[in-house]
């Protein structure tokens, strides 16, 4: 029993952690709009075909 | 974007991997434009005309957009971007996307063509963990 306690405790804490995670994404010098502070920054790769 | 005005900043990177034609040219033409100061013009263009993308057509919208056309078509011949497009390239296989558009909301990966509301909401989320 304790060890599917640790176990569900395991599975939480990694389903949790895979869905915060955060990719850094450099912006460089690539086109952009909006105030270079702005609180949300939205880093998009396009095809254009 | 309207929406959130002075909130978000929208960045664009090229992957342009998924035909061999056009993407790359398109791209290409994307930051000619941009040096001209009309980055956002030529890129609702391309989206407004994509797959019509080969370089006739680009040439013709750069006219469309009132751009210098010989500037624009040496850019586009020389293929001057190629550097930024191939780093941004070698970003996007870092990252392992296999997919676009794929989107960076404050780090937070969307992979795909989504409502426009969902991709709405996580900005949302996002403002308000900003606020805290």
């Amino acid at each position: 029993m304790k060890k599917l306690m640790v176990f569900l405790l395991l599975l939480v804490v990694a389903v949790s952690y895979a869905a915060e995670q955060r990719f850094v994404v450099p912006v460089e010098d690539s086109p952009s709009q909006g105030p270079n502070n702005a609180p949300v920054t939205i880093i998009e790769f396009i095809d254009f075909q | 974007m309207d929406t959130f005005k002075g909130k978000v900043r929208l960045v664009i990177k090229n992957y342009p991997y998924k035909y061999r034609d056009f993407s790359h040219i398109a791209a290409e033409a994307s930051l000619a434009a941009g040096d001209q100061g009309k980055y956002w013009e030529m890129h609702d263009l391309l989206i407004k005309n994509s797959p019509k993308l080969d370089r006739n057509n680009l040439i013709k919208y750069a006219k469309e957009i009132g751009l210098d056309v010989k500037a624009f078509t040496e850019s586009l011949d020389k293929m001057k971007h190629a550097a930024r497009i191939e780093k941004d390239k070698k970003l996007a296989l870092d990252l392992d996307l296999y997919n676009t558009p794929t989107f960076f909301i404050n780090g937070r990966m969307v992979i795909g063509d989504r409502p426009y509301e969902y991709l709405k909401k996580i900005v949302d989320e996002e403002l308000k963990n900003a606020k805290q």
